[in-house]
């Protein structure tokens, strides 16, 4: 029997359709025109550029810090509360749920504008601080549903065997789990520190004086900055997604591998 | 995984532990609109760090403000939000002994200014709103806002996303103040701004800058330095000042009262009036700075160009936007039906 | 469920994210709503007193174009994702396994890019002396004055890219759990493959397909740098016009007002989705 090629076609469209603004976009960022319009050949004169812009590594600095410390305090934070979502049942529990659940699904711009009239409503000044806030509400959701689903996963005859040895059960969490489960917090804080890099709607609510980040910098260099320059940049962070992709993918393949020793 | 944190907070105290000893002094000005080298040079001068974050109209502005964004040392707003914050005692007194630059001052400017002997605000640069166009591509131009009426120009013009400077430019066509509170001149303007809004692809404050460069749009409205600055790289784009008479803008400098570096605030604006200092950012930015040593520097062409100094007969139909307290709230209702219109 | 008070343990590991997320996240959500019920004062603040002129407000016959906009473009952009991601969930599902992980990773790429970048990537491709409008040119499918950008289409389209991969990946995770031999079945039986597709494929999938449905009409609903970007004056969103409200009209009461719509809208087809998904579970399970 001969299966319809209609969705193979798809996959293929969808896939072009995917990737070639991202290659026009390359493209140009070796294009010497000024205006990314038409072509004036090729040159590295952009990512020269680049390097002088000083507001370019300011704000990569503040995007740095954010990060990491949203990556930090989220996986803390994430990883608890997959814990006791997952141990205890109960009203509670179903309580702490819901306010895990729903932010994942709450749009950017509402969280943005609450989180605005929230410090706003309490006088707290905006900058750094607020954006790492604002980071880390949403980050703690991803953390805790990444470390639940693997916690679901999870064979708990460990446990019961290292209890049966004699330990109780947070010294049996602590030595016995929490290794087993590190590459699901690793998971969760990656997708924490990407999603904190990329943010750009509720940064753009809650940023104040000199706090701006990269994705604010790349949004005031769309409205009025060099095209040629925003490619260029484009073109250096895929290619650090890229390598960082690879990588990943590298760590867990190693990783399968140590498992079937 | 701890290792890879660890690291993580390496590069971050790396990136934090340079030069943070310096004071910070926080501006909050429009785009493109200081020579950067001069930055440079007032941080060398002063020892300091300065970090200029940017906005594309005066309420974008002083709705941050109000929204909580606290903690700049100088701002640059327009003479009638200069008078809005002032009523609204967001600013502090300027001490006069620390910008003894003003005396430089043209008091042909003077007058237009909030204060005219510099107790809260101290003039930057003049600007007027006009029209820029492609003359590679658009034919049969005349210096008015009737161009705007031009439907083989559909959906490659832009007019400014600022309801002041755009109801103001259609009040200017149909011969009004732009400072009107008569509602009947406002709903006629706004009948105008819908129609012109069918041939326009964007309201938009920054990008026309580019988008007129690149030629991705062939007729844009804009302050004239913004543009002069695209002449300057782009040969085909021209700048005109529509004969009905345009919107004059003084921006002026103030100092917010919770800024935190009031000393090098005052040097700042002190600076930015040296003779030499305002010739040169002005050769740059393509705005006046009313500074009247400073004439003298700038280059003939430049301080005649009509387009930086208007002519006397335009000049006289020409307007500054006033403060309108209250009735602000009639020029919020045109425009958000103006932004609803299909 | 059995009652039982929560144990120390208990309280100890739930109460930092319990705390964090009921002070960062549920009241900031209530001050959205009491706020829509407080008056603006002319000069940017927050009026005193409680009022409801600001909901009715909301009545404004310069709102429902706006709203009718949102809720189209959302309903656009779900309906074209569905429909390219159905194919592509079941093509992937069906692919040899090595391919299925290269397939999933090409798919997930985007995804990690900056999105703000995936935007600008459009514009380029997009400009009016670029490429793809040289190509249409050629086609006669456009003539040389016309605009690729600033117009519904273009957000419509932008929308689709931003937010294909979260209707594919869910999409995907169901057909591969789908028993590819009822298909089969249902061929033998004499349908068509569409017919086959239709009948016994979307049904098999439905879980996933609600999933996709949640995932891409909620964020839809909310856009407001896509349109901002790639936008005209006729593509405005709420997501705006409550930008607008905040950062250039100074009225933050209204902006307000148009957030707590927004949440209630988005609230709507969420427990939709739950009630069908618990429904579905129950009758499962009897």
């Amino acid at each position: 029997m001969k299966r319809s090629r209609i969705p193979l076609f798809t996959t293929i469209a969808v896939l072009v359709f995917f990737y070639l603004p991202i290659f026009v976009l390359i493209l140009h960022s070796f294009n010497a025109s000024r205006f990314s319009g038409s072509w004036e050949g090729f040159s590295l004169h952009w990512y020269m550029r680049l390097f002088t812009e000083r507001e370019i590594w300011h704000a990569l600095r503040n995007t740095l810090i954010v990060a990491a410390s949203t990556t930090v305090v989220s996986v803390i934070l994430g990883t608890t509360a997959a814990f006791a979502l997952h141990r205890y049942s109960g009203r509670l529990q179903r309580g702490h749920y819901t306010l895990i659940y729903t932010p994942l699904v709450v749009p950017d711009i509402l969280m943005g504008m609450s989180l605005l009239l929230f410090f706003v409503a309490i006088g707290m000044s905006l900058g750094l601080f607020t954006i790492f806030l604002a980071h880390t509400s949403f980050c703690v959701s991803y953390v805790a549903m990444v470390v639940l689903a693997r916690l679901q996963d999870f064979d708990f005859s460990v446990i019961e065997a290292a209890r049966d040895l004699g330990a109780n059960w947070w010294t049996a969490a602590w030595r016995v789990l929490l290794p087993l489960l590190a590459p699901g917090i690793a998971a969760g804080g990656l997708l924490a520190f990407t999603l904190s890099i990329d943010d750009f709607v509720i940064t753009f609510f809650v940023t104040g004086p000199g706090a701006t980040t990269l994705p604010i910098q790349i949004y005031s260099m769309i409205k009025h900055g060099a095209p040629p320059l925003i490619n260029a940049l484009s073109t250096i962070l895929l290619l650090v997604t890229f390598i960082i992709i690879w990588l990943v993918q590298q760590l867990s393949e190693s990783g399968r591998k140590d498992e079937h020793v | 995984m701890f290792r890879y944190v660890a690291a993580l907070f390496m590069v971050a105290g790396l990136l934090t532990g340079c030069g943070e000893r310096k004071p910070v002094l926080h501006v909050y000005n429009w785009a493109d609109y200081m020579k950067p080298s001069l930055v440079r040079q007032f941080e060398e001068e002063f020892n300091c760090r300065v970090v200029i974050d940017t906005f594309d109209s005066n309420e974008a502005m002083y709705a941050r403000l109000r929204a909580g964004a606290s903690g700049y040392d100088v701002i640059f707003p327009s003479t009638y939000m200069v008078q809005i914050m002032q009523e609204q005692g967001m600013l502090q007194p300027l001490n006069p002994d620390l910008i003894p630059n003003t005396a430089h001052l043209d008091p042909a400017y003077q007058e237009m200014a909030a204060d005219a002997d510099c107790t809260h605000a101290v003039p930057y640069m003049i600007s007027n709103a006009g029209l820029a166009y492609r003359a590679d591509s658009v034919e049969d131009v005349k210096p008015s806002w009737a161009m705007l009426d031009r439907t083989d120009l559909r959906g490659r013009m832009t007019m400014l996303d600022d309801m002041r400077e755009t109801i103001g430019a259609a009040l200017k066509y149909l011969g009004y103040s732009l400072n009107t509170r008569n509602v009947e001149e406002l709903e006629e303007a706004r009948d105008v701004v819908i129609r012109w809004k069918r041939n326009l692809a964007k309201f938009e404050n920054e990008q026309y800058k580019n988008g007129i460069a690149s030629g991705e749009f062939l007729l844009v409205h804009g302050y004239n330095g913004d543009i002069m600055q695209v002449m300057e790289e782009n040969e085909h784009v021209v700048y005109i000042v529509p004969e009905e008479g345009v919107s004059i803008a003084l921006d002026e400098m103030v100092i917010p009262v919770d800024a935190r570096q009031v000393e090098l605030a005052h040097a700042f604006i002190n600076f930015l009036h040296r003779p030499e200092v305002a010739a040169e950012n002005t050769e740059y930015v393509f705005f006046l700075c009313p500074n009247a040593a400073a004439y003298e520097l700038i280059d003939d062409e430049l301080l005649n160009d009509p387009s930086i100094n208007l002519e006397p007969e335009i000049l006289a139909r020409s307007e500054v936007i006033e403060d309108l307290g209250e009735d602000n709230r009639l020029y919020t209702a045109v425009w958000d039906e103006i932004k609803a219109a299909r | 469920m059995h009652l039982r008070k929560p144990s120390i343990t208990e309280w100890l590991i739930t109460l930092p994210s319990l705390i964090w997320l009921f002070i960062l996240f549920l009241i900031p959500t209530l001050i959205v709503f009491a706020i829509a019920f407080k008056p603006p004062d002319p000069w940017g603040g927050i009026g005193s007193g409680w009022t409801l002129d600001t909901l009715r407000s909301l009545a404004n016959p310069n709102y429902p174009p706006i709203v009718y906009r949102t809720i189209g473009l959302s309903i656009g952009t779900t309906v074209i994702c569905l429909s390219l991601a159905l194919p592509t969930g079941y093509a992937i599902a069906r692919a040899p396994a090595k391919w299925r992980r290269i397939l999933l990773l090409l798919i997930v790429i985007p995804f990690w890019t900056s999105f703000l970048i995936r935007i600008f990537a459009w514009k380029v491709l997009l400009h009016p002396d670029g490429h793809l409008k040289q190509f249409l040119v050629f086609l006669r499918l456009a003539d040389e004055q016309s605009m690729l950008l600033y117009r519904p289409e273009a957000v419509l389209l932008v929308m689709v890219y931003t937010l294909l991969p979260f209707a594919v990946l869910p999409l995907y995770a169901a057909s591969e759990k789908f028993d590819f031999r009822l298909l089969e079945a249902a061929r033998d039986l004499g349908a068509t493959p569409w017919r086959a597709f239709r009948e016994v494929f979307i049904p098999g999938v439905r879980r996933g397909l609600l999933t996709a449905v949640l995932m891409v009409f909620i964020p839809a609903l909310g856009s407001y740098i896509i349109p901002d970007l790639v936008g005209g004056p006729r593509s405005e969103m709420v997501g705006n016009k409550i930008a607008q409200r905040t950062f250039v009209d100074r009225n933050l009461p209204h902006a307000s007002a148009l957030s707590a719509g927004l949440t209630l809208a988005v609230m709507a087809p969420m427990l939709v989705v739950l009630m069908l998904q618990g429904r579905r579970r129950d009758a499962l399970e009897t």
